[in-house]
């Protein structure tokens, strides 16, 4: 098994379980931590892409490798901002919930 | 590919929202508001100066950034479609600015707020990530600037902090961040397929293999998310209901545009070679089922925020048919002229309807839909920019409504796809419905209690958006001539 | 001249319109608006004759020729007696006011619409915003015609999209009303483009089984509006068949089965107003019966290959035009006081539709006749005539006997009252002025067999009279349509559960799995033969 076939192999089964969770767990921190499975898996990929020189006909391409390091800057951005909306809404209402059910009950048509 | 002379502008069309954010950073939340409405005219200047540009060279208008050329570095390209993108966004942004100063401004004497603060730095970023949108050349770069679109959007959904916003703004963010995973996967298998990822480059080199397919499908599927077409609009109706009208206005008339305007992009542009039949098909049919489900269910919102919400979803619809109809061997021309016409009647439609429902709600202090009974005449020019906003979704004339559908229709007479008549003409017909349960008690004889009178310049502002919306009806034949700069032949080579 | 006149058609009303936005000059803009069709009368009159003149500008394009020309001096005479009694006294808030200004340019721009999107837009006009006029209420019965009014304009107004969507993609050069029809023998799509217009402007003309919106309109509208609707509004979707219908190419079957729906039209509106009570559904009965002898006209001018046909329908629509305004009318003026000489005259009026002697409407029995040449349409028509002069007569009785909707006499304008009189013989007499042969009309056979069917008529109606026949409710079939919308709604909360569902987490992931693999095989199927993955 060569290196990229085994990153390969990780890779999918870490969006596997990334999606697994995006669509089974209820917890929206369960889903945030889903969508970084899937972040990594897809980070994977990005290596093996540049493991393979690509079409630039390099050894190895360091341009994936930008792309990653961008892509990982964007990920963890989007976590804070995620982990950070999760706290407001627990300090704010005491639960945390996506279904929206839980939410039309005070939906009442009020002034904003 | 190499810079063309004016090419530099296109980076200040980026830059100025984001020297912008900046300032507004540095000089606090009074400062905020003032910067982002002298950000207006600049901003409109750039983007009518741009189009002008490309209109007069009748070619796209590109600048190379660092002088890198691609497949190496990256350019910005400002074609037909994007300058018109620019310049709608240019009208649509400061307009909800100018509207939001009266919720979100902080006049000499009053503490400065988190919330204003964050609603003007977010209203710029918005607008510096959609014009990078629509400049972009790079895959990898577009995704950068989706991202940035999300994250500057997310915080106008919860921006006021009640519970139920925040668990609609997390909703956006988490389904829009699996849209985003699966698009930059996409943009990795095609990086390993062809090492480049320049829009232009890709659609000179791009063949139909499994790896393309593969790419194609999985970017695909995550701008559909981050666009809410039908049936991925979880986020969608409480996001764009629950958010203060001005933001409303800019999430639903340009933000949805962004990720559908990469859809475009990538289906037009990058895989111009690939048959396109199929998976046209598909968009057609989830597009169509958009435009029939979210009118029915905006026919039955008691509120009416949701309603024009769901109208979105609906509209969104409308959008989709693009893809049968504009990559047909016959006919293509007009289903293009008939998409893009459509994404700028909603913009500026939908912009008004929610400025004007902002106005309502705080005139009325509710906007229950079986309240109205004689509100328009309380409120009569609220009403009458909700009345012509409606005639442009029913797609009545004169509007930009009226013209896409026609437009559209044509083109499915042209290429013989009949079907997608039914949802062009059925959306209408239940548009019509949800706009006759918002008019027809409103004009009705009852007397509604007015709380606040609304800002006459509030309402003229809606007004003078949903004018736009009506313009476009008269919209010249060398306006369809200059949508189509830089767009490569679709569908394997068909016009 | 003609030309200025012609833009002046539609620009004197729009500028009335624009004038009523600004608040200071909204009283006096609407109570001038009579003035506003004046150019329309006018360039009406004088496009009579000549060759037809056409404006364009603006992606607009304005077309008169004699027939709309006809038509258009009618509607333009019957808006400024309208307009000028309504504001005289009457004085109607401004969201009535621009309403009436909408639909008056509509009304009268259709006449005069010289390409597919001006003809659509100034048809959209004359159709949706009339739905001010009569149903800004919170009375249950209005909002209930009002609501159906408008799904039939609605639908009417889509229908059409498709048929104009095929004229013009029928004719490549352009989309000038003239153009399309020009093409359209040699499209393929003929047969489709036939049954849209028919069924669009049918629903405008009340043919069955549109024809339901009609007498809930009639009886919700008050006076004056009612009188311009059924006057000039209703004549948009005549113009419409004149306009869209390949009358000089000969299409047999499409013809005769037009034919066939417009008799049936004719003879379905006659026996339900003969169970109608009310005076105004009586008149809603019979603008749809009148509505169906047009249709089967056009229909055999259709088969007939006769081009002469519009002409002859615009006169016919035209005399409709004025008589039928001139009894909504009447139910008003007559509702307190009925001397002798004015039920003489309400009579003649009556049975003017029915073709009696000496009337305009002999005269438009007369323009029919080309059409009505022999056979089968010959004796449906006199059978027609027949029944109008049954059904007429049947209004005249319920005029007569004083039971009017009880609002009649307080909802006509004092001075429209008044005039009643000059109104009833104008409607008589100005189609004689219009006419190409008059002298036919009075020939001796020519009276005899104008004649002869209305005496029958009355003389049936007034054995009719001693029968007593249940009533149909007013608007027949549109209890059904109700019902079945009923129904419709009910699946309402069933969509509600549907998204409710689908904007679950699970079924959204799910969604999205899909989506990426339905676009994946839709791809790979056609890829299947080509390069193997790299």
């Amino acid at each position: 098994m060569t290196p990229p076939i085994l990153a390969g192999l990780v890779g999918a089964a870490l969006v596997g379980f990334g999606l697994y969770g995006l669509i089974c767990d209820p917890h929206p921190l369960r889903k945030l931590l889903a969508f970084n499975l899937v972040g990594s898996g897809v980070f994977l990929v990005f290596g093996i892409v540049a493991r393979r020189g690509a079409a630039a006909g390099f050894a190895f391409d360091p341009v994936p490798q930008a792309m990653v390091i961008t892509g990982i800057v964007v990920a963890f951005a989007a976590s804070a901002l995620a982990v950070a909306l999760i706290l407001r809404l627990a300090a704010a209402s005491g639960k945390v919930t996506l279904d929206p059910r839980a939410w039309t009950k005070r939906d009442d048509g009020g002034a904003r | 590919m190499t810079a063309s002379p004016g090419g530099a502008l296109l980076v200040f069309a980026v830059l100025t929202p984001v020297a912008g954010i900046l300032l507004s950073f540095a000089l606090g939340g009074r400062a905020a508001e003032r910067i982002t409405l002298a950000l207006a005219p600049i901003g409109l200047a750039l983007a009518g100066f741009i189009a002008f540009l490309v209109a007069r060279s009748g070619a796209p208008l590109v600048y190379v950034i660092g002088g890198l050329p691609p497949p190496l570095g990256i350019a910005l390209r400002a074609d037909g479609a994007s300058a018109t993108m620019m310049v709608a966004a240019a009208l649509i942004v400061p307009a909800a600015a100018f509207y939001a100063r009266a919720k979100f401004a902080t006049p000499d004497g009053v503490a400065e707020s988190r919330g204003a603060l964050t609603f003007w730095i977010m209203l710029q970023a918005i607008w510096a990530a959609l014009n990078l949108i629509f400049l972009g050349a790079d895959l990898f770069n577009l995704y950068v600037a989706l991202e940035l679109l999300t994250f500057a959007a997310v915080p106008l959904v919860c921006i006021d902090g009640r519970p139920e916003t925040l668990a609609a703004a997390l909703r956006y963010l988490l389904f829009a961040l699996f849209g985003s995973i699966s698009y930059l996967l996409g943009v990795a298998l095609l990086y390993g397929g062809y090492g480049t990822l320049d829009i232009v480059l890709l659609g000179e080199r791009i063949a139909a293999t499994p790896l393309v397919w593969t790419a194609a499908a999985l970017m695909t599927a995550g701008l559909l998310a981050k666009t809410a077409l039908f049936p991925l609009h979880i986020w969608l109706p409480p996001a764009h209901a629950n958010a203060p009208a001005a933001a409303s206005a800019v999430l639903s008339g340009l933000v949805v545009k962004g990720s559908f305007f990469l859809t475009l992009r990538l289906w037009f542009y990058v895989l111009p070679a690939l048959p396109m039949a199929a998976p046209a098909a598909i968009l057609g049919t989830l597009g169509g089922c958009a435009a029939l489900f979210g009118s029915i269910l905006a026919l039955r919102q008691p509120r009416l925020k949701l309603l024009v919400a769901y109208s979105t979803v609906a509209q969104i619809g409308y959008l989709f048919l693009v893809f049968p109809l504009a990559s047909a061997p016959a006919g293509g021309a007009l289903g293009w002229s008939g998409g893009f016409v459509q994404v700028l009647a909603h913009a500026f439609a939908k912009a008004a309807m929610f400025l004007s429902a902002g106005v309502l709600a705080e005139a009325l202090g509710h906007d229950r839909i079986a309240h109205f009974s004689g509100a328009a005449r309380a409120l009569p020019l609220t009403f009458l920019t909700l009345g012509l906003g409606g005639l442009s979704l029913m797609g009545l004339p004169p509007s930009g409504g009226f013209e896409a559908k026609w437009l559209m229709l044509r083109a499915c007479a042209a290429s013989g796809q009949w079907i997608w008549a039914v949802p062009i003409l059925g959306g209408g017909l239940l548009a019509g419905g949800y706009v006759y349960r918002i008019l027809a008690p409103a004009l009705a004889d009852g007397v509604v209690e007015v709380k606040a009178r609304p800002q006459l310049s509030r309402e003229l502002v809606a007004l003078g958006l949903v004018g736009v919306a009506l313009a476009l009806a008269f919209a010249p034949e060398g306006f369809f001539e200059f949508i189509q700069i830089g767009r490569p032949l679709a569908g394997g080579g068909a016009s | 001249m003609k030309d200025v006149l012609l833009v002046a058609t539609l620009a004197a009303p729009l500028a009335f319109l624009a004038a009523c936005f600004v608040r200071a000059w909204r009283p006096r803009a609407l109570g001038l608006q009579f003035l506003a069709p004046a150019p329309g009368l006018a360039a009406g009159l004088l496009g009579l004759s000549g060759t037809p003149v056409s404006v364009s500008g603006l992606g607009f394009a304005l077309r008169l020729d004699p027939p709309g020309a006809l038509l258009l001096s009618f509607s333009a005479l019957l808006w400024i007696v309208a307009s000028a009694a309504l504001w005289r006294e009457k004085a109607p808030d401004a969201r009535f006011g621009v309403c009436w200004l909408l639909t008056m340019i509509g009304s009268l721009g259709v006449f005069v619409a010289g390409d597919l999107v001006s003809f659509y837009l100034l048809y959209a006009l004359v159709s949706l915003p009339a739905y001010g006029l009569f149903a800004f209420s919170d009375d249950p019965e209005k909002k209930r015609a009002g609501a159906v009014y408008l799904a039939f304009a609605l639908a009417g107004e889509a229908v059409l999209l498709a048929a104009f969507a095929l004229l013009a993609a029928g004719a490549p050069q352009g989309v000038g009303i003239a153009e399309v029809m020009a093409a359209l023998p040699a499209s393929p799509y003929r047969g489709a483009v036939l049954v849209l217009v028919v069924a669009g402007f049918g629903m405008k003309m009340g043919l069955v089984p549109f024809n339901g919106w009609m007498p809930l309109n009639y009886r919700a509208a008050p006076i004056p509006v009612a009188a311009v609707l059924s006057g000039a509004g209703v004549k948009a979707g005549v113009i419409g068949l004149l306009r869209f219908l390949p009358l000089g190419a000969s299409m047999a079957e499409a013809g005769e089965a037009l034919a066939i729906l417009g008799f049936v039209t004719a003879f379905y509106g006659l026996a339900v107003g003969l169970t109608q009570r009310e005076s105004k559904s009586i008149l809603a009965y019979s603008s749809i019966s009148q509505m169906g002898v047009i249709a089967a006209a056009l229909g055999l001018g259709l088969a007939a290959a006769d081009s002469g046909a519009a002409g002859d329908m615009a006169f016919y629509a035209a005399n409709h035009l004025l008589v039928k305004a001139a009894l909504f009318v009447t139910i008003g003026a007559l509702a307190a006081r009925q001397p002798l000489w004015a039920l003489a005259l309400a009579g003649a009026l009556a049975l003017s539709l029915a073709g009696l002697p000496l009337t305009g409407g002999a005269l438009a029995k007369l323009a029919s006749k080309a059409q009505f040449d022999a056979g089968w349409p010959k004796n449906l028509a006199t059978l027609s005539s027949i029944g109008s002069a049954m059904l007429m007569t049947h209004f005249f009785t319920r005029l007569v006997s004083g039971d009017a909707a009880k609002d009649a006499a307080t909802e006509t304008p004092a001075a429209l009252a008044r005039l009643w009189p000059a109104v009833a013989l104008g409607a008589l007499l100005l189609p004689w002025l219009f006419a190409d042969n008059p002298g036919e009309a009075l020939k001796l056979d020519a009276l005899w067999d104008g004649l002869w069917p209305v005496a029958t008529g009355v003389a049936l109606a007034l054995v009719w009279r001693r029968l007593s026949v249940p009533q149909i409710p007013a608007g027949d079939s549109i209890v059904l349509y109700e019902r079945g919308f009923a129904r419709l709604m009910a699946l309402g909360p069933a969509f509600e559960r549907a998204d409710a569902n689908l904007r679950q987490w699970p079924a959204a992931g799910v969604s999205l799995l899909l989506i990426v693999l339905a676009l994946l095989a839709a791809g790979l199927e056609q890829a299947a033969e080509k390069v193997p993955f790299r």
